[in-house]
């Protein structure tokens, strides 16, 4: 097993009494794993540190804040690839087979594209094809890691972490396609002005496209899943 | 040589090319194929419909794969309708079709949530404390309640597990029926009829508790009060299968193509039929383009215009032409022909006065029973007054007689005169009050005078208290719509152009609808229903009825409607579709949602009223009763202010308290026994003493505040809530933008009745709970929020009026994440409490105060006058003149054994419904059987089983004559007893016919005729209202048996609406004193603020799917128009922000052509946490449509205990108006989307950063 994805996973997680219990071994388990590079490594203890030292109510809080109440962090993956497409029950139905031809039964209440989840299972996965599969979602988790940058949010570093180990390095076109569709900069009017702005329809040859962003998204989703073939 | 071994004889081979070439065989790898086949392979299709609010109960086919919900399409296997009537399918619309993504949303409420700070001190204080003990602990202490409940809406929640919040709820809930009283407790669930196991979980609990159940149709301001006013019916309307009937339909502030999506294509096939249309509605609507004539009112006056097109219809087929077909409708089937008395008023001129009834003459008619709600009329053949069968007088106390049979008591024939014309002893000056010469800023009116003189033809008769003169409705009817008969006199018309009211001319000043136009629409619409004996429809909307004078909006259609005899026949009459949603098995539906076979009478609260309390809205009330009151009012006080009338009828036994006395009603019984007095006559003695009171004489003091309040199937804070920033400050007392000043403040008068003091209570609620899937407005505000299951993960049963069906809701898949259906939820609920109940509760007393209740023998309360016990007026009676009181026997530790299997009372005292009663010994037997028994030792052994939600569901089918046949002909049974008419006819066809939840799984299944409606499901007609009444001669429930134009209540006659008027909207005076607030630069323009419903969501719902939000811009709207933007420098998408003195709210601007100048229109119910910025004027993030409105009640809908006029859950009562309301909108200088953590923001503005995420 590769416990650093088990340990990330867990960080990952809502945060319990025996999540800080535990904090010890996952610090342990990342620094053992040698997989996270060094620069993201303080940036990880410092995470580990904070869960470890912040009053539950308060860390729990910042969780359901974070990541159980603002889509544009999501840890559902297909949130930020499928949105409301109907293409987001297939994959996870392809999803769901991958797991189960590698025999892993969801037990869990959870959708399988649940990102701790996922790691669980690279975890029991030979390490290079566990690279390969994060490589394919490997936009979604630095846009996640930009935006939580953005919140200086200690979560960050396990982004960071992930995007670092992920096979395939992040094309900064899907991670601004990514990045475009949500979670707009509060304090830029002009941006939010363009991105409200309705335009003139045209038809027919040489019509503009339309650059609402709503659309962009719509059309997001209908885009191929990048996530990993069955 | 024979190839006859060469030969194949059992295959041929595989051959490259066929069909000359053109066909060509491969055996490459097909498997490139599996991605289209596999996209749309699934394991099962599931049927269910979507819960909205939107009277849709489409079916849906949910397609399933590997567990998960890929799609769901429109299902087709509707039952045929009968040849030349088109088919129903398919229904849905664009918002259901975008359900399924709830299921996975990101939004969605995935797990039981607490605000931390409250789980921080539950668990400290449960380590050390049994759980009551801890929650006192918590809530007895100021600084720990204000820990969590100050911080309403400003996230902060935290994960708990099923065990640890149902026992904060249950400890919760039984410290506050030990403390204050289970009336303490309250829930809102409203349209029980799109989920009714779900409604009735949270009832069933509820009510076992002694909890109270809070209305929502009056709320919703979708009651139409005239409709109980006229019919003694809360709305019972046409299925839209019955507009394909109609030749001639208008739609009046409907708009069906956006709002009633599945049925709209009756619409269309009845204009292909050849149907005329005339849509009227301010905006360019989208029913609009669908119209012949469109005709563009001027918002809030359609009364004006109904009264004109009714001035037209009765010149031109009841006076200068008399139409046979309209004569006999309205002398069998109105109380037109009825007797009213002329009596001097105030001011020395005669006006009507109440209707005569039997026990005014010395012997009383030879009536014996109840003379005193039989009503006369002047007999032609008998040439003498007679007490026509049917009124209320006969519905009680005697049998068979409570007919439409044109025969009175004795049973001779009669022919009633309609007019006294020929007959009369003179012609009387009387005095019709006139309303259109208020002055409004916005509003034309005109300078004829406040009371109105016509000649009326009358006559003298002798009474017991000496000679009066009586007039019939219809004369005085007639003469109140302005029309020159001869008689002489002024104030009427004879030509429609002159400038009188209710002529067309007059109604073009106030309507701005040019005359021709209101001339020929009436003259078509009667013209088509004199051809068609009555098949000339109006379908109304929202739109009318949500004015403060709403009654006068749809009396005047509704007279229009009577006067072309189209109540009652096929492809006629009134369809008000608004959010009502037909309870079609309501009277199976009652026992189960409110206990009824444990304990009776459940404790029902009006809203309205409730909310104006307990929000703390009257003390902001700017409308004085005199603005209100006739000028031709009957002598009396008339003084106090809205919420002391609200406490009059609350008193007098006429509306519901809740809580109802400052004592608690669990400590009452053991009190009076202490006197050796029964608990009623205690309650009745302590009442008049003053030692004991009435909740509502002080609504802000601590021991009368609602404590613990259950919110489930709804929005209440994003959607529904009137006066929202009111909620916010007083109820849950968190931040809020109210901007306005109270009565103390402002120095203004007081009420009389209600204690005022000066500081007003902030946060009365301790508890708040919110069962939803998504993270609604009303979740972000809640302390608790409960994962409930969606529309495809749970089973239960969905009813519409639109069509017949009776349709499932099924499981597709199981609950996610850790959510639960609504009735797993409440059960659980149950379960905990009678764990943790024994800590302070036992086996109970609770003593119960009820109103007079319509449809009961009660319901004729006070017949002649309102006499006031507290004034010493009257004897206090319970039930006569004051609330009923009763006592209730509550188990409390065996509540859960209660919820679970269906009480003994249903074989003791039967089931019924709408004064019909019938027994059920045969049902209970059965369910026992189908559902089985309960088998563990207690005292609920061997009773029916009601585990699960099929259970449940299964309860309902087989208790409701509209689902059980043999029930149908029981109840059929039962109302010919009343009418000593056969009507059992009706059902036997059908007696063996039994619905169960498998059968509407597996199809859709038309409902059974049942006299709980009074539509007909056959093969010869659609359902259409009031088709019994006119069909089967039973009569409507109201006090003359017949459909009532004449309201002659006192308070009807006070507040002007005895006959039907025009009345401008009121003056709520919101905007001059924020006008000048803060200016930021830009102009403001003042206008009208409508809401109505829009075409991307259902309410709130679906309004934060991206799918829903993209077809609309996409956040919150304001459409304004062109006109009004150019005055304001606003161009459109400009971010504007609109308030006055109940809050402010931003949104986009739509600048539209659309939309006419002087309003604007904001669809309702786009919530506050989807791209909200915070406001200029409040500080706070943006607020909803409702921050703007405050509800107003009016006097007129408090009236109880007169038949019609008697108190129903969701049937009569207060209603939530707010049109009449005016905005300021000014262009926004500034938007703030308020991203920051809260310490970051500027020192005035602590906004809730929860709405930002």
């Amino acid at each position: 097993m590769t416990r650093t994805f088990k340990a990330l996973s867990a960080l990952l997680s809502y945060p319990t009494a025996e999540l800080v219990a535990a904090t010890g071994a996952i610090s342990e388990a990342i620094d053992a794993g040698g997989l996270v590079p060094d620069r993201i490594l303080d940036q990880l203890h410092a995470l580990i540190a904070e869960l470890a030292t912040t009053d539950l109510y308060d860390a729990q809080e910042r969780y359901v804040l974070l990541f159980d109440r603002t889509r544009s962090l999501s840890l559902h993956l297909f949130e930020h690839v499928h949105g409301e497409s109907r293409d987001r029950g297939q994959a996870m139905i392809d999803l769901k087979a991958q797991y189960e031809a590698a025999g892993l039964e969801i037990s869990a209440s959870e959708l399988p594209d649940f990102l701790p989840l996922f790691l669980e299972y690279l975890a029991v996965r030979p390490l290079g094809e566990a690279g390969e599969a994060l490589g394919q979602a490997v936009h979604i988790l630095a846009a996640l890691a930009e935006r939580l940058r953005k919140r200086k949010s200690a979560y960050e570093s396990v982004f960071c972490a992930l995007v670092a180990i992920a096979a395939a390095k992040p094309k900064d076109d899907d991670i601004a396609a990514v990045l475009a569709e949500a979670d707009p900069d509060p304090t830029d009017l002009a941006a939010l002005d363009a991105a409200w702005e309705d335009e003139p329809v045209t038809f027919g040859p040489g019509a503009n496209a339309c650059k609402d962003g709503l659309i962009a998204r719509m059309r997001a989703a209908r885009r191929p899943a990048a996530t990993p073939e069955a | 040589m024979s190839h006859f071994l060469d030969r194949l004889t059992f295959f041929k081979r595989t051959v490259d090319t066929f069909s000359d070439g053109h066909g060509i065989v491969t055996s490459e790898d097909r498997r490139w194929e599996d991605g289209y086949r596999k996209r749309w392979q699934h394991d099962k299709i599931v049927r269910s419909t979507h819960g909205a609010n939107c009277t849709g109960s489409c079916s849906w086919k949910i397609y399933v794969k590997g567990g998960i919900v890929t799609w769901e399409t429109q299902q087709t296997d509707y039952p045929r309708t009968r040849p030349d009537l088109p088919n129903h399918e398919p229904r849905g619309c664009s918002r259901g079709a975008s359900y399924s993504w709830y299921l996975y949303s990101g939004n969605r409420v995935k797990y039981p949530l607490v605000r931390s700070r409250l789980m921080k001190l539950w668990r400290e204080a449960r380590a050390i404390r049994t759980p009551v003990a801890a929650w006192a602990s918590i809530v007895e202490d100021p600084n720990k309640r204000d820990a969590y409940t100050k911080k309403r809406g400003c996230g902060g929640f935290v994960r708990a597990t099923w065990d640890e919040v149902t026992e904060i709820i249950a400890a919760a809930n039984a410290y506050t029926t030990k403390t204050y009283g289970p009336d303490r407790v309250i829930g809102f669930s409203p349209i029980p009829a799109m989920s009714m196991v779900s409604y009735a979980a949270g009832a069933r609990y509820l009510s076992l508790l002694g909890g109270v159940c809070m209305s929502f149709y009056d709320w919703y301001c979708d009651l139409p009060p005239s409709s109980p006013q006229t019919w003694g019916e809360q709305t019972d309307v046409p299925e839209s299968a019955d507009w394909y009937n109609s030749g001639f339909l208008i739609l009046w502030g409907s708009n069906v193509p956006q709002t009633r999506t599945p049925d709209a294509h009756f619409y269309t096939e009845a204009r292909y039929r050849g149907a005329k249309s005339v849509v009227i509605c301010p905006d360019y609507s989208e029913a609009s383009k669908f119209a012949d004539l469109w005709i563009s009112v001027k918002q809030g006056t359609d009364a004006a215009l109904a009264m004109a097109m009714g001035h037209v219809i009765l010149r031109e087929f009841h006076i200068d032409r008399q139409a046979t077909y309209f004569a006999d409708y309205v002398r069998q089937y109105t109380d037109m022909p009825m007797l009213v008395r002329l009596v001097k008023g105030a001011n020395g001129k005669l006006v009507p006065d109440r209707l005569v009834r039997a026990c005014d003459f010395t012997g009383q008619l030879g009536e014996s029973n109840n003379a005193e709600w039989k009503t006369v009329a002047y007999d032609e053949r008998s040439d003498a007054v007679v007490a026509p069968n049917g009124s209320a007088g006969f519905r009680w106390g005697e049998k068979g007689k409570w007919n439409l049979e044109e025969k009175e008591s004795s049973g001779r024939e009669t022919r009633l005169r309609l007019t006294l014309a020929d007959v009369e002893d003179e012609m009387a000056d009387v005095g019709f009050p006139y309303f259109g010469n208020i002055e409004h800023d916005h509003f034309t009116g005109t300078d004829h005078q406040s009371v109105l003189v016509r000649k009326v033809p009358a006559k003298k008769v002798k009474l017991a208290d000496g000679e009066a003169l009586v007039a019939t409705v219809y004369d005085l009817f007639v003469a109140n719509y302005g029309l020159d008969r001869g008689f002489g006199g002024d104030n009427v018309a004879k030509s429609y152009d002159q400038d009188e009211p209710y002529t067309p001319a007059w109604a073009e000043k106030i309507t701005g609808v040019p005359r021709d136009q209101i001339i020929t629409v009436a003259r078509e619409f009667a013209l088509n229903a004199e051809k068609t004996n009555g098949r000339s429809m109006v379908i109304i909307g929202a739109a009318m009825n949500h004015w403060f004078h709403c009654d006068m909006n749809y009396r005047g259609v509704i007279n229009m409607l009577v006067m072309c005899g189209c109540v009652g026949q096929s492809g006629g009459g009134w369809s008000h579709y608004v959010g009502q949603e037909k309870l079609r098995p309501q009277s199976g539906w009652t026992p189960l949602a409110f206990g009824l076979d444990w304990n009776r009478p459940p404790r029902q609260q009006n809203s309205t009223s409730f909310f104006y309390a307990h929000t703390d809205q009257w003390r902001y009330e700017t409308l004085d009763i005199k603005e209100i009151l006739s000028p031709t009012a009957p002598v009396g006080p008339w003084d106090g202010a809205i919420i002391d009338y609200n406490v009059r009828a609350e008193r007098m036994g006429w509306l519901p308290s809740a809580p109802q006395l400052e004592t608690n009603p669990l400590t009452i019984a053991a009190k009076a026994a202490a006197k050796g007095q029964e608990p009623k006559d205690y309650v009745v003695a302590s009442l008049k003493s003053g030692n004991m009171k009435l909740s509502c004489d002080d609504p802000d003091k601590p021991v009368n505040w609602p404590r613990n309040m259950f919110v489930w199937r709804s929005n209440l804070l994003g959607s529904s809530g009137k006066g929202h920033e009111y909620f916010l400050k007083h109820l849950l007392g968190t931040s809020h933008g109210v901007l306005g000043k109270d009565l103390g403040e402002d120095g203004r008068q007081k009420p009389l009745e209600v204690a005022w003091h000066d500081e007003a209570p902030e946060g009365k609620l301790d508890l708040l709970v919110t069962l939803d899937f998504r993270m609604s407005t009303t979740c972000v505000y809640s302390d608790i929020v409960l994962p409930t299951a969606t529309w495809y993960e749970k089973n239960d049963l969905n009813t519409s009026d639109m069509h017949p069906f009776i349709h499932p809701l099924t499981a597709a898949v199981d609950p996610l994440w850790e959510s639960r259906s609504d009735w797993e939820i409440y059960k659980a609920i149950a379960k905990k409490f009678s764990e943790i109940a024994p800590e302070v509760l036992g086996v109970e007393k609770d003593v119960v105060l009820t109103p007079i209740m319509h449809d009961t023998a009660g319901e004729i309360a006070q017949a002649l006058d309102v006499k006031d016990w507290k004034k010493g007026e009257v004897e206090a009676i319970p039930g006569k003149t004051m609330p009923q009181v009763t006592v209730v026997e509550r188990d409390y530790p065996n509540l859960y054994k209660r919820f679970t299997s269906l009480g003994p009372l249903m074989q003791k005292l039967g089931n019924g419904g709408k004064g019909m009663s019938w027994n059920t010994e045969h049902e209970v037997e059965f369910l026992k059987h189908l559902n089985g028994v309960v088998t563990e030792d207690g005292p609920t052994k061997g009773l029916a089983r009601i585990d699960t939600d099929i259970d449940a569901t299964e309860v309902i089918l087989s208790l409701a004559p509209e689902t059980n046949g043999e029930v149908a002909v029981k109840a059929w049974q039962s109302l010919g007893g009343f009418t000593g008419r056969e009507h059992a006819h009706l059902a036997v066809p059908k007696e063996d016919e039994k619905i169960r939840f498998r059968d509407v799984v597996a199809q859709p299944r038309k409902i059974i005729s049942s006299p709980i409606w009074s539509g007909l499901e056959s093969d010869k007609v659609c359902y259409n209202a009031s088709y019994t009444n006119v069909h089967e001669l039973i009569p409507w429930r109201t006090l003359t048996g017949r459909q009532q134009l004449y309201q002659d209540h006192l308070w009807m006659r006070a507040f002007g609406e005895a006959l039907c008027v025009y009345r401008p909207p009121i003056d709520t005076k919101a905007v001059k004193p924020v006008i000048d607030r803060k200016p930021n630069g830009n102009k403001t323009v003042v206008l009208n603020f409508i809401t109505p419903h829009q075409k991307w969501g259902i309410h709130s719902t679906y309004t934060d799917n991206l799918l829903m939000l993209t077809l609309s811009r996409g956040g919150p709207i304001v459409w304004i128009s062109e006109v009004d933007a150019r005055k304001g420098g606003i161009v459109d998408n400009d971010w504007i922000e609109a308030f006055n003195s109940n809050g402010a709210l931003v949104a986009r601007a739509v600048v539209s052509q659309r939309v006419k100048e002087g309003m604007c229109m904001m669809y309702h119910a786009q919530e506050k946490i989807v791209n909200v910025p915070g406001s200029e004027q409040t500080g706070q993030r943006g607020g909803i449509h409702n921050s703007v409105t405050r509800a107003v009640l009016k006097p007129t809908h408090m009236i109880g205990g007169y038949v019609q006029q008697a108190y129903g859950f969701n049937y009569y009562g207060t209603i939530g108006t707010n049109r009449d309301e005016f905005v300021a909108i000014r262009k926004m200088a500034n938007v703030d989307w308020l991203d920051r953590p809260i310490s970051d923001q500027p020192a005035q503005t602590k906004p809730s950063m929860e709405a930002a995420e």
